[in-house]
């Protein structure tokens, strides 16, 4: 697999491998809402906090900003999910992203590393 | 009084008060410095919903099942309806002499920050966490009767019903009816510097070590994923920082400078690369928080602002994610 990206994990020591979907709207979130098994989510920024209905089913979350402290984060690790905070990606179009096998895991003690199959 | 409770009168019921409410009255009483303020209490949510004009129209749309497809749609009529109704005359009032004793404490240039406090937000059981909102700047009293509202309204935000949907999956039985929400109405402190404090390390769930992060202006940014803070981690039992990481810290919160609530401008180039707290700042947070967990028995989560290098308590609630072993 090819390192696309890292950031701050938010609970050490998690891996997650799944389909990488990148989700930009609330009716992004409610289409995901049968279908989010097993699935690592990508986000930008404010209001995701809207990935909650699919939360619990998913096996991780990605964020492009955001640390330890957002709120993401925070319901992430009530439900016991690994999360990568403040990704910095060097893909130049995360669209492209959508739709691969990814995988995401912790490093270091805090950092995160996302992974995709090429 | 029936519906309002001044920070200063002493009783801390969550169910009353909201989980924010009461943990504010709490570090009120333990000497720990809070912008003054007092809660509408969660009583009053309730009145509106029984006794308002819109009274019965809201509760038959309350008792709708909820369903995933549904939520959008709903939640716009909520919202709506929570909006264009008016408060009962008698809650109105008591929120004038609330508001009008906190104006006298806090002078005439100040300005005040409408916060939620829901009944089932900040337990230990989940944090409910950015479910419901705050609205920050507000300088007049019709801008705080609105602001009140939207708190009212924001607990059907997608997001809150959401999480409720969420937590009913996982076989908690959260009704739309049950849920009560108290608001606090508090001096605005205009913060230079704002974060958030966790007095464990909740990233590898260390008990040994506490982790804070801060940027310019108002916390939101933090909260609600906007920005990538300054990150430091501090030795628990003696104060030594251990670790600090410099985030990029792009935007920032402030207050519109034409007026009420806030903008979000971009940082200044020089201070995305500045650390946002000095050592003199972090010893300051370090034994508010070795002070916040003694008292609540727990290791915290803890919202603070600095303003003139003064640091306010905003909220501390217990860390909902720690793992029992640690």
């Amino acid at each position: 697999m090819e390192r696309i990206g890292e950031g701050l994990s938010c609970s050490s020591k998690s891996e997650a491998i799944g389909e990488l979907v990148f989700v930009k709207t609330v009716e992004d979130v409610i289409n995901l809402f049968d279908s989010a098994t097993g699935k690592i989510c990508l986000v930008e920024e404010a209001g995701t906090t809207t990935l909650g209905p699919i939360l619990s089913d998913l096996s991780g979350v990605l964020c492009t900003t955001g640390s330890a402290g957002s709120h993401l984060a925070i319901v992430s690790r009530e439900f016991g999910l690994p999360c990568v905070m403040g990704v910095r990606f060097n893909v130049k179009d995360l669209n492209t992203l959508n739709g691969k096998k990814c995988k995401i895991m912790t490093e270091e003690d805090d950092k995160g590393i996302v992974l995709i199959e090429s | 009084m029936e519906y309002i409770e001044f920070f200063d009168e002493g009783t801390t019921d969550p169910a009353l008060l909201g989980g924010k409410g009461s943990s504010l009255i709490k570090l009120m009483q333990i000497g720990i410095r809070v912008p003054p303020g007092f809660i509408l209490k969660a009583n009053s949510y309730k009145t509106f919903l029984d006794e308002s004009e819109n009274s019965e129209q809201l509760k038959e749309l309350l008792k709708t099942e909820l369903s995933i497809k549904k939520v959008l749609h709903f939640s716009k009529s909520v919202k709506q309806l929570i909006r264009s109704t008016r408060i009962p005359p008698k809650i109105e009032k008591q929120i004038k002499i609330g508001f009008k004793k906190l104006k006298k404490e806090s002078g005439s240039q100040a300005s005040y920050a409408v916060r939620s406090s829901a009944t089932i937000e900040d337990t230990e059981a989940f944090s409910f966490a950015g479910q419901a909102k705050s609205y920050l700047y507000n300088y007049t009293f019709d801008e705080i009767i609105l602001s009140v509202k939207k708190c009212w309204a924001s607990l059907f935000s997608p997001t809150a019903l959401f999480y409720i949907l969420q937590m009913n999956k996982k076989g908690h039985k959260l009704s739309l009816l049950d849920i009560r929400m108290a608001v606090v109405i508090q001096k605005m402190v205009n913060a230079e510097i704002s974060g958030v404090l966790f007095t464990s390390n909740v990233i590898n769930n260390n008990n040994n070590e506490m982790m804070i992060n801060s940027t310019w202006g108002l916390g939101e940014t933090i909260a609600n994923n906007m920005i990538i803070p300054d990150m430091f981690i501090l030795n628990k039992k003696k104060f030594e920082i251990i670790k600090t990481v410099v985030g990029a810290k792009e935007k920032k919160s402030i207050c519109n400078p034409k007026g009420s609530f806030t903008i979000i401008i971009d940082t200044e180039p020089k201070y995305q690369e500045i650390c946002s707290l000095n050592q003199n700042q972090l010893k300051k947070l370090y034994d508010l928080g070795s002070t916040l967990e003694r008292e609540f028995h727990s290791p915290q989560d803890i919202e603070w602002a600095i303003e003139n290098d003064i640091i306010y308590t905003l909220q501390s609630r217990p860390i909902t994610t720690l793992k029992k072993e640690t």
